[in-house]
């Protein structure tokens, strides 16, 4: 929408120039949505959304930079399926880590007290005692697995 | 966004010119303004460090991300800095899970997050464990925005002006010649006089009377006690409303306690009976909730009944978009900055140097403001208010609306009825068989009246390929 916008308002006469993006990650972009534009009639659907959803696991099967990058792209060019996509899998890396794997993997400094981190082993704890079944289902996630922190 | 450092509170500094609701229980953690980082010495925002890769990540897409996760993960993710900390406990965030897991059937008791865990962890004694983390230097203009936008209260500037055209005890034929027929607001005074509802609508009648019938509250229902409870302790930006379109439906006797005043008598989508579309709400909710700007559904024209509390309007004619709106080039959609306090802090100073300016006014219990059709309104409560609104057609805006039915997009812009696309075609059947030659009647005098005046309808201006999506005043 926002590239349509810029050909609207006749600033495209040149080219368009999207600084905020780079080449690489642009070319995913394009790739991306060449796969998911052309809109298909009913008959094709179920085999399409498939289709669809291998190439998006696959899709985001890139590293750290790559995907913030690709989500960065998303937002500037408003393509919400994209921004959903790579959003969600990013959360998806959150799920089921302990606070230290989830540090080393996006490379967050402990800036905790120790009191501080005292209290947070309170909300561990309590996570790890009880069961929110019911959460879950609702939610429509897979089965949580523990760890004991 | 700057604000002074004078002090060595940081909240105090951050919020220096806007005064905060009181016993806010909801604290930011001493969150600060981005503008602040241009005035510290400190260069540093331990947002970022406290991110690490995730930092290039801008703080409403980071927000979206936590929307992807389970309470239980949402909390486990706040214990590994203190940026996450921060992160993970907006409350938004909290809002929605409470909204998605438990629908109506929460017991609200004071933060979203403290509902949630207590919901699903009974045993937890949440008030030994509420640690709160207070971080130096963390600047997020989204972060502090947001709760700011919650904690603000009025400014009593944003209430002053109030140029709406007051009228106490006219005749109907004044109303429909002096602001009916010409499509102009007034706040009527003194026609609620015999409404039972006035006296009798308190919380403990309320409650009473509407047992455990649930209403609608935005996406979810509830029960009118729960909600209560919610409407007191909420600290929010957008305030869950209770405004619910078949209440009568549900509880007869709250039909009994008012009548439509008699201005408004003439309803010709009654001629519709059960298929009419939703035409009558009861709305309640806690100073701050209301409704940013939008125009009213089928072309309908409104008026809007104070039974407690009081409300502040502000309303533009069809053909001036108000500030910081966007409607799309058709009409179906329209985009509005977050919330209405935001709007006023951000967008309602503009309205001071344009041409056009807004009507205005605060509406108090036993007033009753007309909104004529097309009219671009917003309305926000001053404290904890009850009101009833009702939209109707009359002959003046008859053929306003069977224009507005019969556009092409009638589907998605038509509202309130499960059966869009037929609504034009019922609806004129109708009203050909109970008032029969109306329609052509009212067109020929609109012909007439028109070819005095060369006027496009409003519709047909809002959609002229010409103009383009809004149009701007100055």
């Amino acid at each position: 929408m926002v590239i349509k916008h810029m050909i609207e308002d006749d600033c495209a006469d040149n080219g368009i120039r999207v600084p905020n993006v780079r080449g690489e990650i642009l070319s995913l972009v394009v790739a991306y949505c060449n796969k998911h534009g052309p809109v298909q009639n009913d008959s094709e659907d179920n085999s399409r959304s498939d289709e669809l959803k291998t190439y998006d696991a696959d899709f985001v099967k890139v590293d750290q930079a790559t995907l913030f990058h690709l989500i960065l792209a998303a937002n500037f060019l408003n393509i919400k399926s994209l921004l959903d996509l790579t959003c969600q899998t990013v959360g998806d890396m959150m799920k089921g880590k302990t606070t230290e794997e989830i540090r080393k993997m996006f490379n967050i400094k402990n800036d905790l007290t120790p009191e501080e981190e005292e209290e947070g082993l309170i909300w561990k704890n309590l996570v790890v005692a009880s069961t929110p079944e019911g959460e879950e289902e609702f939610r429509g996630e897979n089965q949580w697995s523990y760890e004991i922190w | 966004m700057i604000v002074k450092n004078q002090t060595l509170n940081l909240e105090e500094e951050a919020t220096q010119g806007f005064s905060l609701k009181s016993s806010s229980s909801s604290h930011n953690h001493g969150v600060q303004p981005l503008g602040n980082l241009l005035l510290n010495n400190k260069s540093h925002n331990s947002r970022n460090s406290g991110l690490g890769n995730l930092c290039i990540l801008t703080d409403d897409i980071l927000i979206d991300i936590l929307g992807f996760l389970s309470g239980t993960h949402l909390g486990l993710l706040s214990t590994v800095s203190k940026s996450l900390y921060i992160f993970c406990n907006h409350e938004p965030l909290w809002r929605n899970l409470v909204l998605e897991t438990l629908k109506g059937g929460f017991s609200f008791n004071g933060s979203w997050k403290s509902t949630f865990v207590s919901a699903f962890w009974p045993d937890f004694d949440i008030e030994n464990a509420n640690f709160c983390i207070k971080v130096r230097n963390f600047y997020s203009d989204y972060l502090f925005q947001s709760w700011l936008c919650a904690n603000l209260e009025m400014k009593s500037e944003w209430l002053e002006t109030d140029n709406i055209k007051r009228r106490s005890g006219i005749s109907v034929e004044d109303f429909i010649l002096n602001f009916e027929e010409p499509n102009k607001p007034v706040l009527l005074e003194g026609c609620l006089e015999n409404w039972d509802a006035l006296e009798k609508w308190d919380r403990d009648y309320l409650i009473r009377v509407c047992g455990d019938v649930v209403f609608s509250v935005g996406p979810v229902e509830m029960k009118l006690e729960e909600y209560f409870k919610y409407a007191d302790l909420a600290k929010e930006e957008r305030p869950l409303y209770l405004f619910d379109p078949k209440f009568v439906e549900k509880v007869p006797q709250l039909g009994l306690d008012y009548e439509v005043p008699v201005y408004f008598r003439e309803d010709l989508f009654s001629v519709l009976g059960k298929e009419r579309p939703d035409y009558r709400w009861v709305i309640i909710g806690p100073a701050g909730s209301g409704s940013s700007f939008h125009v009213d559904p089928n072309s309908t024209s409104a008026w809007n009944a104070v039974i407690k509390g009081s409300k502040k309007w502000v309303l533009f004619p069809p053909e001036v978009v108000p500030p910081g709106v966007h409607p799309s080039p058709d009409g179906a959609e329209v985009a509005c900055p977050v919330s209405i306090i935001e709007w006023f802090m951000n967008f309602y100073g503009a309205t001071k140097n344009w041409k056009r300016r807004p009507v205005e006014c605060v509406c108090k219990a036993g007033d009753v403001v007309f909104v004529p059709n097309g009219w671009w309104h917003l309305v926000i409560n001053l404290e904890d208010s009850i009101a009833i609104t009702q939209n109707y057609v009359s002959r003046r805006n008859l053929l306003n609306v069977l224009d507005f039915l019969k556009r092409p997009n009638a589907s998605e812009l038509v509202s309130g009825t499960t059966d869009r696309v037929n609504l034009y075609d019922k609806f004129k059947t109708a009203i050909e068989a109970s008032f029969p030659g109306t329609i052509d009647e009212l067109a020929l005098k609109a012909e007439e009246k028109s070819a005095q005046e060369k006027k496009m309808t409003f519709w047909e201006s809002v959609t002229d390929a010409k103009v383009g999506g809004f149009k701007f005043s100055f």
